[in-house]
């Protein structure tokens, strides 16, 4: 199964996750964005590409500033 | 930090100085400037620069002896110098229109009188009328041009003349000499050029050359009254003009801002690979065609030094020259978001801090120092990106509580050589501790000390952290009785020079090559050294392991930059993993030959290039060179079993490593997915303990399809993630592992 067809349920809560606005920060700036995040208990979760791709990016934009 | 803190690595640096020609020039042209426009064919651009300088561009292209050419770095090749007088001809002859500009200036209320219209008069009268002075030309003659009047080609300096000043307002008082200074006073200053024997009023034996001064104050004098030529006469009106103005300003003559009178015309370059260029010769009787001209112009040599840009990787990455680099450090300091942003950051923590710069700087500019000082200064004021170097402190801390381990030796309490092998020796490769640890008993009775120097603290900027590890360095060693230490990490020996000097150092390849007991044998028959950046200063140990490779009988070749960083060097590999990859690249092909090398992390640099290479201590103990890097895990397992070995051997005493509850997981980890862990800096152990808090805890995500999991671990800097599946009871494959630096700050309600 592709990873990203998969879906992810909290343990905790056994709730499906649902996209939410989570204010990021980092360095003293954050950045909001739209995640999976458990409805229940809140617990977010960040895949692989969005950790190495997008967050990584404004993660490099921050330490610049 | 003051501005003053940080331009004071770089105050030598002589980058966009005037170049050599320049100083030698009465104008202090920027003769570069003019042969780069004339070598485009700019011609307009190019004349401009000559007569903004030279004030009478004709009158100089004629007249001048070119002093610049006897400082042309071209002669340093052979060749002839660049026949900068032609050019300037050129330039008159090919700029379209030579008009001079006028700008809106509003007028000035001091008056201003020049005494004689010779061309060191007009240049004075010139400059002053161009920036509004209420100027007057007092000439006993009925026209100007002093003693140049019975020069032949004196009707094209008249041209000269009038084309200047017909943009301007002068008043000409031809016919009016003046008798007594007296007549002049009411004017707020007076710039006598009577010319060679003229009047000067009495005033000469009190003539400063230096501001053209007088004892009688607003009294200026200058040109070949004073024994200037013709051309140093218009250089010397254009000085004076300055300082008048500035004596019309504040009521003293003082240097202008901004003008200095230092004189480098001596200060030549390396021109490594200019090739030689003979002299272009005119065609026609009447100079250059515009094409020869461009070639003549060509031949300079636009020299500038750069040679720290053109020899890091970094440096002209970031086209930054060492000046800009240096403000910037200073700037980021006081940033004032979001109305500023801070714009160095990525050089300072991108930088090897390898001395390669220093090395190849005529004056020994150390930029990396700068950079070095610059981290420093971010980690005492709190702003510094704490994950670039967050995974090699802690393995500092790790080698410096577990891993750290002391001892004279079996039975005694003090001893005169200790070991020091460093971390990264023995994570690499046990052996290569286990045997040096052995060989330096028998030889020197030597104790050892295992341990981090403090590299990962020195070049995160981390001081406190820095000094607190020197100081457990200093007790152990005190302990043992301050017995010199042997060394086999070149950068270890650079970091006890730094922070520890009063213990006496030891390069371990200068014991080995001088025992018969040992006798290296080497897998190549031809090879090229790659000395560490860290052994820069340190000619015996660069000694030591080339006698030990010459006893192997290994032909050597040396690079052709030496002691460049195999790009491990300042941990900027997490700041810029591009750059590390280019710079990894550019060391594994310095040479076609296989690389002899003693230090530990060029040797993983290598082998993850897939670079041929053996460390000198294989050769030296008869090994079998290891080609492949150690897990991040595995180090640290390695660490531990030399310090349990060493430890039972002079203490008889058995280590017992902490322990884990999550040690005894098992992970099931593909080849492909560890070297990716590696190249991301995460470890299994990491991961072993992310999955028991998650399985503890039941704070995951799972996929009830199949029982994948994924969840995360946020540790003080960095929030680990691991996707993975239990296969069997505490056995877990892993799928997928990464981080990111970011956190959550708290969650707003879904729009939705």
């Amino acid at each position: 199964m592709a990873d990203e067809d998969r879906i992810w349920k909290c343990a905790k809560c056994d709730r499906r996750l649902e996209k939410r606005k989570t204010v990021f920060s980092y360095l003293g700036h954050t950045v909001a964005h739209q995640v999976y995040a458990c409805p229940g208990c809140g617990n977010v979760f960040i895949p692989e590409e969005l950790a190495e791709g997008r967050m990584s990016e404004i993660e490099q934009q921050m330490e610049d500033k | 930090m003051k501005l003053e803190d940080a331009t004071s690595y770089t105050a030598r640096c002589f980058h966009g100085d005037p170049a050599s020609c320049s100083y030698a020039c009465p104008f202090r042209m920027d003769i570069r400037a003019f042969l780069e426009k004339a070598a485009a064919g700019r011609w307009l651009q190019a004349y401009k620069t000559l007569r903004n300088a030279t004030v009478f561009p004709v009158v100089v292209s004629i007249l001048c002896r070119q002093p610049c050419r006897a400082h042309c770095q071209r002669t340093l090749l052979g060749d002839e110098a660049i026949a900068v007088r032609d050019l300037e001809a050129a330039s008159i002859r090919y700029a379209k229109n030579r008009k001079p500009e006028s700008y809106v200036i509003p007028p000035k209320d001091k008056r201003i009188a020049v005494v004689g219209a010779g061309v060191a008069g007009l240049s004075c009268a010139l400059h002053l009328a161009q920036k509004r002075f209420d100027v007057e030309v007092f000439e006993k003659e009925d026209r100007w041009g002093g003693a140049l009047r019975n020069h032949p080609r004196f009707p094209e300096f008249d041209a000269d003349i009038s084309l200047q000043f017909s943009a301007v307002q002068a008043e000409f008082r031809f016919g009016s000499g003046v008798r007594s200074l007296d007549e002049l006073a009411a004017f707020d200053a007076v710039y006598v050029a009577t010319g060679a024997g003229g009047n000067s009023f009495g005033l000469l034996d009190s003539w400063e050359g230096d501001l053209f001064t007088t004892s009688a104050p607003g009294v200026f004098l200058g040109g070949a009254l004073c024994g200037a030529s013709p051309v140093e006469g218009i250089a010397q009106g254009v000085r004076a003009s300055l300082a008048i103005e500035v004596f019309c300003q504040t009521g003293k003559a003082s240097p202008a801002y901004g003008r200095s009178d230092e004189n480098f015309c001596d200060r030549y370059l390396r021109h490594e690979g200019a090739v030689s260029s003979a002299r272009v010769e005119a065609s026609g009787p009447d100079g250059y065609s515009e094409e020869e001209a461009k070639a003549e112009a060509a031949r300079c040599l636009q020299c500038d030094c750069d040679r720290c840009m053109a020899n890091c990787e970094m440096l002209r990455s970031f086209r930054k020259n060492p000046h800009k680099i240096a403000v910037e450090v200073y700037n980021d300091m006081g940033v004032n978001p979001p109305f500023s942003v801070r714009t160095v950051t990525r050089e300072a923590y991108s930088c090897n801090i390898c001395g390669t710069c220093r090395s190849v700087c005529p004056v020994n500019v150390d930029i990396g120092a700068l950079l070095q000082f610059s981290r420093v200064a971010r980690t005492s004021a709190g702003i510094h990106p704490a994950a670039l170097h967050d995974f090699w402190l802690r393995e500092m801390d790790f080698a410096s509580s577990e891993g750290s381990f002391a001892s004279a030796g079996e039975g005694k309490a003090r001893c005169d050589y200790a070991f020091y092998p460093g971390c990264q020796l023995g994570a690499s490769e046990p052996e290569h501790v286990l045997r040096s640890c052995e060989f330096l008993r028998r030889r020197l009775d030597a104790g050892i000390i295992l341990g981090c120097c403090g590299a990962p603290a020195y070049w995160a900027g981390d001081e406190a952290r820095l000094r607190a590890n020197t100081d457990r360095i200093r007790r152990d060693w005190n302990d043992l009785g301050k017995p010199a230490l042997v060394f086999a990490c070149a950068t270890c020996e650079k970091v006890f020079g730094l922070f520890l000097p009063e213990i006496q150092r030891v390069s371990l390849y200068e014991v080995l090559a001088e025992s018969d007991d040992i006798r290296p044998a080497g897998p190549f028959a031809a090879a090229a050294i790659f000395d560490p950046c860290a052994a820069k200063d340190d000619a015996r140990m660069q000694l030591g392991v080339r006698n030990l490779a010459g006893k192997a009988g290994v032909a050597l070749e040396e690079l052709g930059e030496p002691n460049r960083c195999c790009g491990y060097g300042g941990h900027m590999r997490t700041a810029n993993p591009r750059l590390f990859r280019e710079i990894t690249g550019n060391r594994a092909r310095a040479s076609e030959k296989p690389y002899i090398v003693y230090c530990a992390n060029c040797r993983e640099v290598f082998a993850s290039e897939g670079k041929e290479c053996v460390h000198i201590l294989d050769m030296a103990f008869g090994l079998e060179p290891k080609t492949s890097v150690p897990s991040l895990e595995q180090k640290r397992a390695n660490s531990l079993g030399v310090k349990r070995e060493i430890m039972k051997k002079t203490t008889g005493v058995d280590f017992e490593p902490e322990t884990h509850e999550w040690d005894d997981l098992d992970l099931v980890i593909s080849e492909e997915m560890l070297e990716a862990m590696d190249r991301k800096l995460i470890s299994a152990a990491d991961l072993r303990e992310a999955i028991w808090l998650a399985e503890r805890s039941g704070r995951k995500f799972y996929d009830e399809s199949d029982g994948m999991c994924v969840c995360s671990m946020v540790k003080p800097v960095i929030t680990y993630w691991v996707q993975y599946r239990e296969t069997a009871p505490k056995t877990y494959e892993i799928y997928r592992a990464y981080y990111h630096r970011m956190r959550f700050r708290g969650e707003e309600p879904s729009d939705g």
